[in-house]
This record gives structure tokens, sequence and C-alpha cells, in this order.
């Protein structure tokens, strides 16, 4: 069973809906970087978008981005990964029943601030009855709604889904968050965020869509070969997980041209990617993404965006290299996406070209 | 793949705590809905079904030392989730691959709307923070299971939450990703629910009375439930007796309205007609259905409409369980679908309560006293949510 990405698009700091990051990435500047936002008046009408937070009108313009750009009107599922939602209509919501005690309240920000408002305002937009879920688990939210995508292709009871990861980052929870260790004191360039030893990631909001086929078409960016998620604490068992999921699809660790992995700039998080790496894939070619795009619960979405808009284009820019290895510089051939949650929730995805199919 | 079959479950809700409680209760037509003890909040007035034990009382039920930081909804789901290990017999298993899927929509907020002037200005609950999100209540619960788990996911589609994680489950199960699945969900009262479902009108000062031509609107409620699921021969080879069958489940989107059901239940509809197909049975093998029946004047009008729909004028036997154990939002799904694993397997159909007079569209009435010594094959249990997420179930008697 054969799921490829039709099409992508994604609203981040970098230019909206547009691939322009692989050649003119911008690079992060501050801490804590703001979406920058596409004309929404093309997908929304002014009265529609007075309705709705930032998070919903970024998630509807990229999912309308996507369906445009792969030509499906209605796909068969809608499938949503958000780590907290609605962020900015549930601050309204709490902070007028703390301030108002509880009397009084507006109704609109508590309907919008449940987390599964975003896959079905896309639904309500698109008038798509089918398959609809949503999944908020941390930093495997993008990845669990992957996995329910693609279990709906393997038992066949779909052949488009739309899957999109949104999640928005407020000032109060970016403060919020950086009590507890999540973000950069200062050090943000590029240079620092490669330092060992160092704490704390750059913040930003996400948005990012994919549509998913079970047909090849000459317009696919590239092939899921599959996505696994894993729990476990313990070191060693990563490695063996990872082993046992390529060899499942018939691959050894040299058939990885590259690994997509979600270095941050945290030594806690990149410890682990930089172990996975040099156990599994001492001379892989490993290459980032969250320096361009920001972490957020949803980041590890860009993380497959990325690798898949570099099958497309059979190529690395040289500011996703992470650190160079082996890789043939006329074939970008599979790639493993590797994305794990404080050390314990963990996802493994494997891309390849359409063409080349690891099973032959 | 063969069947697949449920082989434990936990609940708790304002029924009490475990599966022999809950059948008490609803036997003897016992509602839980009533006045607020635990949740500190002005409306002391709106009737609700709390689960009748403080933080402290699941503390000490579980174990758990008061210097751990924990929200109640992780609570609520390691009472449910240790009955339900028990029950499943998932201690000792070895390599066993184990997947935990747990809907909450509410998550840490009861403790978020408690200390978020904390988060903001100083730094005394901190810790509360990371507790927050729905994520971390998965994180939690899954602690509470001593075995090992081999991927944990959390699901958020509002009240249908507990249901899909059941179908997620199910498809980890089919597609060969999982030995064992934990499913379910939990949600705990708080206040932000409560004035949230106040500012749309939807509550019931009274106890709600699902179905009845003058409802006016749904009781909250909270708790937790969750299911191990397994495969037939799975459950076979490591000798345990199955309760009953998942023969059949679909999800399906309304499209409608961020909060409202369409007036002829298109989702709903679309749901229980696939649940039915991917059951590979007909409508008339219902023997009874578990219905989402809030108390709502909107949705109780659309289910009865969907169900004339798919059933016509032979609507199966039908109760809310509702009026029991409110609407437990997140972890209604779940609850209903150990109740509806309990009928199934103790022949009994609960009482729809506080019923008197058939709303004039639909051309049933609920089940208004409890049956007990019915034969029942197939149960369809149904859970819809904001923004039109409906999902149903169908449990088996095992064949």
């Amino acid at each position: 069973m054969d799921t490829y990405i039709r099409a992508a698009s994604q609203i981040s700091m970098q230019h909206p809906l547009s691939e322009e990051w692989m050649d003119a990435p911008i690079l992060p500047s501050a801490v804590f970087n703001e979406p920058i936002d596409p004309d929404y008046k093309q997908f929304i009408s002014p009265a529609e978008a007075r309705r709705m937070g930032h998070l919903l009108k970024r998630a509807v313009a990229v999912s309308l981005d996507t369906l445009q750009k792969g030509e499906c009107s209605n796909p068969d599922a809608i499938i949503t990964g958000t780590g907290l939602g609605c962020v900015e209509n549930t601050e309204k919501f709490l902070n007028a029943l703390i301030d108002n005690q509880e009397q009084c309240l507006p109704p609109t920000p508590f309907m919008q601030s449940t987390h599964n408002t975003i896959s079905s305002q896309v639904a309500l937009k698109l008038q798509c009855h089918g398959y609809n879920s949503t999944y908020s688990h941390r930093g495997t939210s993008f990845d669990s709604a992957l996995l329910d995508a693609i279990m709906q292709f393997q038992l066949h009871r779909i052949s488009t889904a739309l899957i999109g990861g949104y999640d928005e980052m407020t000032p109060a929870y970016f403060n919020m968050l950086a009590k507890i260790g999540y973000w950069r004191d200062g050090n943000v360039d590029l240079a620092s965020l490669k330092t060992n030893g160092m704490t704390g990631s750059l913040a930003s909001g996400a948005a990012v869509s994919l549509l998913l086929t079970d047909s090849y078409s000459p317009e696919c960016l590239c092939r899921i070969v599959d996505t696994h998620l894993f729990y476990t604490h313990n070191a060693e068992e990563q490695n063996t997980l990872i082993h046992s999921f390529l060899h499942q699809h018939n691959l050894s660790e040299t058939d990885i041209d590259a690994v997509m992995c979600g270095f941050s700039g945290d030594e806690g998080n990149d410890a682990v990617y930089r172990h996975l790496l040099n156990s599994n894939f001492p001379d892989t070619t490993a290459l980032w993404y969250k320096h361009l795009f920001g972490e957020s619960f949803c980041a590890s979405g860009y993380g497959i965006y990325t690798a898949a808009v570099c099958l497309k284009h059979q190529k690395f820019p040289e500011h996703l290299i992470y650190r160079s290895g082996h890789h043939d510089a006329d074939f970008v051939g599979n790639i493993l996406v590797i994305n794990h949650f404080q050390k314990h929730d963990f996802s493994l995805t494997l891309l390849a070209p359409c063409s080349n199919s690891p099973l032959l | 793949m063969s069947d697949i079959v449920i082989t434990g479950m936990g609940v708790i809700s304002a029924l009490g705590c475990g599966v022999e409680a809950t059948v008490d209760r609803l036997i003897r037509s016992e509602s839980g809905v009533g006045r607020l003890r635990y949740l500190k909040t002005v409306h002391k007035e709106i009737p609700v079904a709390e689960v009748p034990f403080s933080d402290d009382d699941l503390r000490k039920m579980l174990g758990i030392a008061d210097g751990v930081s924990i929200t109640r909804t992780s609570l609520l789901g390691r009472v449910a989730l240790r009955e339900a290990v028990a029950m499943g017999q998932l201690k000792g298993l070895g390599d066993q691959r184990v997947a935990f899927i747990s809907g909450t929509t509410v998550g840490g907020m009861e403790k978020s709307e408690q200390f978020y002037k904390d988060f903001l200005e100083n730094d005394s609950r901190n810790e509360y923070i990371a507790l927050h999100d729905c994520g971390a209540c998965t994180d939690m619960i899954g602690r509470e299971y001593t075995g090992k788990i081999s991927m944990q996911t959390t699901i958020s589609t509002a009240c249908s939450s507990a249901a899909n994680a059941i179908i997620y489950g199910a498809d980890l199960l089919r597609t060969g990703r999982a030995d064992l699945v934990i499913a379910g969900g939990t949600e705990c009262l708080s206040k932000f629910h409560l004035d949230g479902f106040n500012t749309l009108m939807i509550l019931d000062n009274e106890p709600c009375k699902p179905f009845d031509k003058n409802r006016h609107g749904l009781n909250l409620g909270e708790g937790a439930a969750y299911v191990v699921m397994e495969s037939r021969e799975h459950a076979e080879q490591r000798g345990v007796q199955p309760i009953c069958q998942l023969t059949g489940y679909a999800n399906r989107c309304d499209a409608y309205h961020q909060t409202a059901s369409s007036p002829e239940g298109e989702g709903a509809f679309r749901a229980m007609q696939a649940a039915l197909q991917s059951a590979q049975l007909q409508p008339g093998d219902i023997d009874y259905i578990n219905a989402h029946g809030t108390g709502t004047p909107n949705n109780d009008e659309s289910e009865g409409k969907a169900m004339m729909r798919v059933f016509g004028d032979k609507v199966p036997l039908v109760s809310s369980t509702k009026a029991y154990t409110g609407h437990p939002t997140s972890a209604a799904g779940a609850i209903e679908s150990v109740i509806s694993i309990l009928a199934l397997t103790r022949n009994f159909v609960p009482a729809n309560l506080n019923f008197s007079e058939k709303i004039d569209s639909l051309n049933f009435t609920p089940v208004t006293q409890v049956l007990t010594d019915v034969e029942l094959k197939h149960v369809l249990c149904n859970s819809f949510g904001f923004g039109g997420n409906d999902s149903s179930c169908i449990f088996s008697k095992i064949s």
C-alpha cells in the first residue's frame, strides 16, 4: 500500500505558502518568531475572517492552498494535530472567567477554544463529511495524525487525506513555557543553535499541511513508506526500534541517504538525536529544520514537509545540513525523519522518491 | 485479521468507582446527578454529575503522595486504567506491544484555572504549567501501568474523544501495529467547561431529560473509562476470556456548525450507517442503542432523526445514560462503551431517566423502566462532539 504526498503548504516564520525557504531562508532573529501571515482574502472572506482567530485563519488558508496545489476539492479524511488547540481563544475565555468571577462571559471564545475547532472548521469550509479527527499529544501530535491517515489508507477506507499540524504561541503561553525552561535566553544565531550544551530553543507557531493520496501522479512530492510511533525511555531500545523499523521495510541503515532530525538548540533535546545518529547513522548526512521553522508542539510536521520538498527538488540546500556525511550529490533517495518529545515519545517516518521503491 | 475483542475495562463516574458500582446503580435506576461538592465555582446552583471523591480521596486510592503534582483529569484516568489493567490481566506480558490511547479536551485546565494568575505573575505553581496540555494527562495516566507501553497518543475531538480513541486503537490492531490496546478517555469538571457550556445556554437547571419533549439541556459530568482490546487469537493465546467483540465502528463529520448539530443529523446518520456497514450488520440486528442523548433540544432531535433515517419505523430499544453520569464530555464515549458492554453481557437495558413526553418529530420513545433479562446480541453506542465529530461503535456478544 503506497501513500504519496501530492501537495504541501506552510505558514511559518518563512515566506508563507511558498518554498522560497529552499533558496532564500529567513534566519531567526529573536527567541519568539511570529509566523508571517499571507493575504487571507484569497481564501477567506473578510466577514468570515473576523470570526476567526489567528490559528483558524492560518489553518484554513494553508489547507485550501494545499488542496488547490493538489487539485483536490474534497478530501476523504481531514486529520489534524495540535498540541494546544486555539490558545488565543482559550486565554480569552479563561481571563474573562477569572476577571469577571464567572459572570457575563462571551460564548464565541469558548466555542472556538476546543482543539477540534480547527479540523471541524476546515471540514465545515469544505463541506467534508468524511473521517475527521484531532490529535493533541505534545510533540508527536502531527505524527499521530499522520499515522492515523496511513492506517486509513492501509485499511482501504480512503484515497485522499488532508493532514495538518497547527499551533499558535501567544505571548502569555510563551512566558509560561519560558518559566519551565523551554526557550533560549538570548543567543539565537545559527552557530549557537548548533553549540552543544546550551539550553532552550526558539519559539514559533506551526501551520503545515499535506495532501496524501494512494495513487501516484507526476506532481507528487514523494512517497511515504511508513510512519511508526514508539514510547520508551531506554536509549538502547530506541536504537533497536529504529533498526527493526528499517528492517521491516527491507532496508538497512546504509540505505538511508539522509536523516532529518528535530535539533532545536536545546541540549536535552539534541543529545538524543546525536546519540541516535552516532549509534545508527555514523556516516549519514543529518538535516535539521527547526532553525527555519522554530519549536512548537507541531514543529515535527515541518520536518516531514521539509524532507518532502527536498525529495521533490532532488536536493538538500546547504543550510539544511546539520552534519555532513555521505550522500549522492545527484540523487536524493530515502530520508528518515526522526522526531522525539522529551526523550520518550518518538516517531519515525520514512520518505522515498516517488519512483524509487525500497521494496524492489 | 481476526475479530477484535474486549478483554478488560475500568470506569469511574458519578455512579462511583468500578464496573460493579456502575451496574448496581444502573439496575437500581439511581442517578449520579446532584449538587457540586468539590469544584469551586460561583455556579453552585447548576446540577452536575460529580465523581463522589475529592482529589485527596483519589490520591489515597492510588497511593500518590501529597508532594506529587497531578491534575484531577489524570487522577480519574489512573483509577479507571488500574481497573482495566487488572481485569485485562495485563501484568507480566513481556515483549507485547501495548498501545495506550486516551481522549481528553479539558486536560489540566481544572488546575490551570486555579493557578493561571500564578503562572503569569509568580513562580509558585510552575509545576502545573507542564501538566496543562492534553498530552501531559495521557503521560501521567500511562505511568499507572507498570508494564511497558509501546506507544501512546492523545485524541481531542471534544465529546467524542474517547470513542475515537477506541477507534484509533482498533485500527492499530487491524494494521498490526499493536498486540494490545488500552483505549478510552478522561475528563474532570472545571469552571472552564461549566462556564463555557453555561454561556452556550445548554445547561439544564434541573436533572436532564434526554429525549423528552420538554428537555432544557445537559448536566455536565466527569469521569474516566478505558477498555482493553486485542485480537481474538491473541486473547486465546494468552488465555484471557473475551468479554465481547467490537464488531463495527465509524467516524464521520456533520460539517454543519462549530457547536450545533444539523437538523437532520447528517453526521450521526453517516456514522451509524458506516458502523453498521463495517460490522456487516443490518439495522434490524441492533438490539439496543446507548444514545449520545445529552438532553439538549438540539442534540436529541438531531440524533433521533438520524436514528429514524437509519432504522426507519423500527428504531431499536434506546436509552441515554446521561441522566446517570451527566455528560462527561471527552470521557463519555468510553464510559458509555463500558455501559453498553455491561448491558450486552449482563442482558439489561438501563432506563432513560426523567422522560415523560415524546418529541413530536420522532417516531420512538426511550426505555423508561430498566429492562432485565433481555437478550442483547448487538449494542450501538453513539458519541457526538462539538464541531460535528460524530462516532459510533458496535459491541457484540462473542460469536
